[in-house]
């Protein structure tokens, strides 16, 4: 088997990286394939929390390159979905941990069992963001529509690019649209990101508060019937997966008659 | 005074246009690796040079920075007046 090293970056932290590799990661193994989740932010882990899987880890990815462990000993198995692994951060080291060559053998070692490795690169574009590039050779860029957002993400896409022989194809995830804002022309809609990043569309995930929740159970959204940002997920997956897969109209959800009153009786700041 | 915040607020602001607008030349500055003051040395020399030529209208002289796709390309208009000999 050779699967899909896919890494997950964004230039920007905060805007949604962990939360994408985990929700892409559960989407596509509920679709049937096998997926490695990969937490490459050393020192900073994270994306075991996401999943819920904080009290299985045993090994790290340090342990891994390090040979203290086999790699099979250090992934986690999913709570729900069998198909589905983590391999996760070492809490306790930095970024300098690994390096760029010690990365590429793990991706092949990896894509020689799974049929996607999602990779979740840190923020930043310095050394972990290079390690987990690395072994990629498909990039998923993360932003939202915040000015500060895109400008770190066009550099990313500039790194990226410079990479063109590597990773061949990168694609973008608008995260955190908020529809209403939009309409009043409070934000950026995707039409207007896309046309200043000049990039190819992966997905749009609205605004939504579920994934607070879903964080705080460590079960991830699109792993439910959530039909926002987990829908806005599963449609990612099946595109990653050669789907045809319509982009969700934003205006029929996240604007209720409730938030309609609420958005009359309250003053807007200019 | 938030409600007279709300009241008075400029209708004809566009938060998002001008996010946009801002973005774009900030990008394309980015991209270039141009300093803020560069292009307008850049004009100065071009106008230099093209009025060795030319007589141009200043006031209607116009430097622009466009993007295509994810180049940067710099259209300058110069509405030429007369030769110079």
């Amino acid at each position: 088997m050779s699967g899909r090293v896919i890494v997950v970056t964004s230039g920007k932290g905060g805007v949604g990286k962990t939360t994408a590799s985990a929700n892409i990661g559960t989407a596509l193994a509920a679709s049937g394939a096998s997926v490695a989740l990969v937490d490459m932010d050393i020192g900073l882990r994270n994306l075991d929390i996401l999943m819920g899987l904080e009290n299985r880890v045993v090994y790290n990815l340090v342990d891994v390159v390090e040979e203290k462990c086999k790699l099979r000993q250090a992934l986690v198995k999913d709570k729900r979905l069998p198909n589905l692994c983590l391999l996760p951060a070492a809490q306790t080291r930095d970024k300098t941990a690994v390096n760029a060559e010690q990365m590429q053998k793990l991706c092949t070692e990896l894509k020689g069992l799974f049929d996607f490795v999602l990779v979740d690169s840190p923020a930043g574009i310095e050394g972990g963001f290079q390690n987990s590039i690395a072994g990629a050779e498909e990039a998923v860029v993360i932003t939202t529509p915040e000015m500060s957002a895109v400008r770190d993400a066009d550099r990313v896409i500039g790194l990226l690019e410079a990479r063109k022989e590597e990773i061949g194809q990168y694609r973008l995830v608008i995260n955190r649209i908020r529809p209403q804002m939009v309409k009043t022309n409070d934000m950026m809609s995707v039409e207007d990101v896309l046309e200043i990043l000049s990039v190819k569309l992966l997905g749009v995930v609205p605004e939504d508060d579920e994934i607070i929740i879903s964080t705080n159970k460590g079960e991830p959204v699109a792993g439910t019937e959530n039909p926002r940002a987990g829908l806005a997920y599963r449609n990612i997956a099946r595109r990653l997966r050669g789907e045809e897969v319509p982009f969700i109209d934003l205006n029929s959800f996240n604007v209720t008659w409730f938030d309609k009153i609420v958005k009359i009786f309250t003053p807007v700041r200019a | 005074m938030q409600v007279l915040n709300w009241f008075f607020r400029n209708k004809d602001e566009n938060v998002r246009s001008r996010a946009k607008d801002r973005m774009r030349l900030m990008l394309i500055h980015d991209r270039l690796e141009l300093p803020p003051d560069r292009l307008a040395s850049l004009e100065e020399e071009l106008i230099a040079v093209v009025s060795r030529y030319f007589e141009i209208d200043r006031q209607t002289t116009r430097f622009d920075l466009q993007q295509y796709e994810r180049r940067a390309a710099l259209i300058a208009n110069f509405p030429l007046l007369r030769s110079k000999s």
